[in-house]
């Protein structure tokens, strides 16, 4: 008599839940729970204004991370205004954490750079630089050579250098000569420019 | 030979910090964010960490409270550096454990004799 094979259990079917209680569970006291709901509620509109108004409140870096990655997947200019107010925040991990998750919205962050270049206070215009480092735009050297040209604050320059840098070649040798011209008591842009040139000229 | 742990995500700020530090005779490490430094102290001991606020993956002032914390419980002194320079961010990173706080740019000179003071307790420039 041959052997009779034991059925296997049906898997149990994964618990869905709607957007209401998933909205509902980002103000769980589990944070795991939290951070769950954050990455469930990925590609649903509605749930970008709920999502939004956790990126200040949530403390769990890595619900946080959630949060952020859930609302940098729709790239509109909603998330991105949204995300962009917390570039001046007072909490270094959070206005890092928004920079990175901007640097991965090519879609929407380009209409916000007017107002993010022109910010008052000039550590708004430092996170811009590190947000078009590594944002994916065919325009994003333009507008960090801009911030080279243009920007008052000698941090702005060299943070918008460091950026550019990377990617810099030959035909912006002129405009970082001139950003040293226009500083010329800021002993790391000097640095900084003197020791990159070599290398975009092909001399290094 | 003194022991530095210079903490920057960009690298430009790293070549800089590190030239004027190896130039003065210190010994310098690189790390281009807060866990790498923190995984770098775990591993080396080192006299001086000179680090950033606004880093990826683990930014200045939670770098500092970690190496403070008993994970990995240095005591060496730390400089930290930053282009904030908004009311409270020094006492922010003071709260973390860092012995000063500095606004970018630093002069040359200044750099040394911090990195200098913090690690003989002397000032070169007496």
């Amino acid at each position: 008599m041959g052997l009779v094979r034991k059925q296997a259990p049906e898997p149990e079917a994964p618990q869905v839940l709607d957007t209401d209680e998933l909205v509902r569970r980002l103000d769980d006291p589990d944070p795991e729970l939290r951070r769950e709901a954050a990455l469930e509620l990925t590609g649903i509109p509605a749930a970008v204004p709920e999502l939004l108004a956790r990126v200040g409140l949530e403390t769990e870096p890595r619900v946080r991370d959630a949060v952020l990655t859930t609302l940098a997947a729709h790239d509109s200019e909603a998330v991105a205004a949204g995300l962009a107010v917390h570039l001046a925040s007072d909490e270094a991990g959070l206005r890092t954490a928004v920079a990175e998750a901007l640097a991965t919205m090519p879609g929407s962050v380009p209409a916000l750079l007017p107002s993010l270049l022109a910010a008052p206070d000039h550590d708004v215009r430092v996170m811009t630089a590190m947000v078009l480092a590594d944002l994916p735009h065919p325009e994003a050297k333009s507008w960090l050579v801009r911030m080279i040209a243009e920007d008052p604050h000698p941090n702005v320059v060299t943070a918008a250098i460091d950026a550019l840098l990377p990617a810099a070649s030959a035909e912006h040798r002129p405009v970082l000569e001139a950003a040293v011209l226009r500083f010329p008591d800021d002993p790391f842009l000097a640095f900084t420019v003197r020791a990159a040139l070599p290398r975009l000229t092909g001399t290094a | 030979m003194t022991r530095v742990l210079v903490v920057d995500d960009a690298a430009t700020v790293r070549l800089y910090h590190t030239s004027l530090l190896r130039e003065a005779g210190f010994e310098v490490a690189e790390a281009a964010n807060g866990l790498e430094a923190v995984e770098a102290a775990m591993t080396t001991p080192f006299d001086l960490f000179v680090v950033d606020v606004n880093m990826p993956k683990m930014n200045g002032y939670a770098c500092v409270e970690t190496l403070r914390s008993e994970t990995v419980g240095t005591a060496a002194p730390v400089l930290m550096i930053s282009t904030e320079d908004r009311p409270g961010d020094a006492d922010r990173a003071y709260q973390a454990g860092a012995n000063l706080y500095l606004v970018k740019p630093v002069a040359a000179e200044r750099l040394v004799r911090v990195a200098t003071m913090l690690t003989t307790g002397k000032d070169p420039a007496a």
